[in-house]
């Protein structure tokens, strides 16, 4: 019996010392898996850290420093529009940038004597938060046919109707919150990318940034050096009090309804229509630079062309035209 | 004592063995199972997460394009976690509206082919047309530059805007571009970047794959409606519908009798053209595309106006035509074009920095 312990154990031994010299080699090669797992285990740590805060983000409104209420300040988009063929589709356009943009509250002025069924329909199925307005532009200072589009200034009367209902309806109302809004000057053929929007949104006072395709420049901007505006770099007329494109400001609610007789000037000379507004509201050195301290373009003045109805005009005149009933 | 020997022995044998397994299970094995749980546990929530987070999954590939997919709700993580390089991105997104619908398993894709070229207005065009498209649910817009080589603007701008987006390029000889002589042998412009996404969409789909799918060919200085993209949507062969602002009238627009059926069209400039209709004015399914692989856009001897007959008659007959727009009777997309901008202030030397994208 003793015999057989004996060997039994010395079996033992052996199996064991050289499982434990099989252990020792895996632990060797193991070196080279611990860095590859080092490596996924960092990659897992920091999504599960990202995914953590993530979470948090989710759960507060604004996750920034300084408090900010519960809705972001409304952005009121002024636009004055007119009757022409590229009018549904210029305000189509405009409508799917705006609709990415919240708390926007869309004023549309027409230029007309009433409200068009063209522009209600469309409003109504935009989706958008508008307010639908009209006054027509008086005769003589309407734009007549053949005239160059920088004879006279032309949108004078729609903005400034937009103004008078927002002082109207805003004015009337006590809340803080309702002050807590930017008006912009929008025209419809432009172009706007989204982030010109919320660049805008803090405006205290009045903010301005570059203008592309504007001033017969590639871009028309505000210069700025250390955080001031000091000059304006454009090729035409820099000479004005403010020579910006409507497109480059916008001017916070507050100071629109503290200055009621702030307005835009129709008989202003060409060009000077901004610095009508503007020059009772600011001064240069008040003006707020955005975008990257104006060295980013994020609006451009595009302008559509007319499009050629040579052939509609022919047919009509034999009576053959298309059919009117179909909305363009 | 023998019986105190034993157990020193038996202690001593099994002592080794024990502190041998506990330090293998905790470093070797252990964490490989924890790391595959972590990482398919992960990417779940990752990809659960709503609104306000946009999860990106950018896979390099190896051919010109560069392609840039939502992952989808279907998606299976185990893809995603055996991989070595870092693959799930979790992008925040500061404007919470800028995102495209989540992609549906349900609707077909519709893959809009768009040529561009370098001009002042290009970066506004593109701006405002992503705009649009990024109200249209699964929505793979197809970006085909007239260059020699992927510029950064019209990249940078694919990578900000947030789209489902293919980047390719091509450039049109430089003797075929418009001239003004009309004898000359020129290329319509954007025909070989039309071409060139045909092809790319038959080298990426096969007919056996079940996606279905729609071509559309949108330039980028057209409107167009967010019901124009729910109308080409049930295309079966080619649809068709009315363009506003072409041929000099105020619409041009096929004409659909009692039936339903398109017959001819109406419009004055060469109604006899076999498919007297606009680029913007049809849609083809992409199984028609995939089906007929010889089918293309002539580069050669196209007479103005017959680009796109010469596309659509190698793929369809006018009675497979299919009328959209309440049988072709509202307008649901513009021709529209830019003015060209007046840059006479800039003079000789350029009065703007010209690092400034516009």
């Amino acid at each position: 019996m003793r015999l057989k312990l004996k060997t039994v154990f010395v079996l033992y031994f052996t199996v064991s010392l050289l499982g434990l010299i099989y252990a020792l080699m895996q632990l060797g090669q193991r070196c080279d898996c611990t860095e590859h797992d080092a490596a996924r285990d960092r990659t897992i740590s920091r999504l599960r850290g990202e995914l953590h805060s993530l979470r948090e983000q989710m759960k507060k409104p604004e996750p920034t420093n300084p408090p900010k209420p519960a809705l972001p300040p409304t952005i009121h988009v002024i636009t004055p529009t007119y009757t022409r063929l590229v009018q549904k589709a210029e305000l189509t356009r405009l409508s799917q940038t705006l609709l990415h943009v919240r708390q926007l509250h869309w004023i549309l002025v027409e230029d007309s004597p009433h409200k068009t069924v063209l522009v209600s329909e469309f409003l109504v199925r935009s989706g958008l938060t508008y307010t639908h307005l009209h006054v027509p532009t008086p005769r003589e200072s309407k734009l007549q046919e053949g005239d160059p589009s920088w004879l006279k200034p032309r949108g004078a009367e729609q903005r400034n109707e937009g103004l008078r209902w927002l002082r109207e309806t805003a004015g009337g109302r006590q809340g803080a919150q309702l002050e807590e809004g930017v008006v912009y000057f929008a025209d419809d053929d432009n172009t706007y990318s989204l982030q010109l929007f919320e660049e805008m949104r803090g405006t205290q006072m009045v903010s301005v940034w570059p203008v592309g395709l504007v001033g017969g420049m590639r871009y028309e901007r505000p210069v700025v050096e250390q955080g001031r505006v000091v000059r304006f770099h454009t090729g035409w007329r820099p000479n004005r009090p403010f020579p910006l494109d409507m497109a480059g400001f916008a001017v916070s609610l507050r100071l629109v309804l503290a200055n009621p007789d702030a307005h835009f000037d129709g008989d202003a000379p060409m060009g000077f229509l901004e610095s009508s507004f503007l020059q009772g509201l600011v001064t240069m050195e008040e003006l707020e630079p955005k975008a990257d301290m104006c060295t980013k373009v994020l609006v451009w003045h595009t302008r559509t062309e007319k499009p050629k109805m040579k052939r509609e005009d022919a047919l009509q005149k034999q009576g053959l035209g298309s059919d009117p009933g179909v909305e363009v | 004592m023998p019986k105190r020997r034993d157990i020193l022995a038996v202690v001593l044998i099994v002592l080794p063995w024990t502190l041998l397994i506990t330090v293998w299970h905790q470093s070797a094995i252990a964490p490989l199972l924890a790391i595959r749980k972590a990482c398919h546990h992960l990417v779940k929530e990752i990809f659960i997460i709503p609104e306000r987070l946009a999860v990106r999954r950018h896979r390099p590939t190896d051919d010109t394009a560069e392609g840039h997919r939502d992952p989808g709700q279907g998606s299976d993580s185990k893809e995603y976690c055996s991989s070595d390089k870092d693959i799930v991105e979790v992008v925040r997104t500061e404007y919470v509206y800028t995102r495209p619908p989540p992609w549906s398993d349900v609707l077909p894709t519709i893959h809009v082919v768009t040529p561009t070229y370098s001009r002042p207005v290009q970066k506004a065009e593109l701006t405002r047309l992503a705009n649009t498209f990024l109200h249209v649910p699964n929505l793979h817009w197809i970006l085909v530059e007239d260059s020699q080589r992927r510029t950064p603007l019209v990249s940078r701008l694919l990578h900000e805007m947030g789209l489902n987006y293919t980047h390719l390029n091509v450039e049109t000889p430089r003797n075929y571009k418009l001239r003004g002589d009309t004898r000359d042998p020129r290329i319509p412009r954007g025909t070989m970047q039309r071409n060139l996404a045909l092809r790319w969409l038959r080298e990426t789909f096969s007919l056996n794959s079940t996606q279905p799918g729609i071509v559309y060919f949108a330039d980028d200085d057209n409107t167009y409606s967010l019901e124009l993209f729910e109308e080409m949507r049930s295309t079966r062969k080619v649809s068709v519908w009315p363009v506003a602002f072409v041929g000099g009238l105020r619409y041009e627009s096929p004409k659909v009798n009692a039936a339903g059926k398109v017959y001819g069209w109406k419009t004055v400039f060469d109604p006899h053209r076999p498919f007297a209709i606009d680029m913007a004015g049809f849609a083809v399914n992409l199984r028609l595309i995939l089906f007929k692989p010889q089918a293309y856009f002539k580069l050669r001897g196209v007479k103005g106006g017959y680009q796109e007959s010469s596309l659509l008659r190698e793929l369809v007959t006018l009675n497979d035509l299919e009328p959209k727009a309440a049988n072709c009777t509202k307008i649901l997309v513009w021709h529209t074009r830019a003015e060209k901008p007046i840059l006479v202030n800039e003079g000789k030397k350029g009065f703007t920095d010209p690092n400034v994208e516009i």
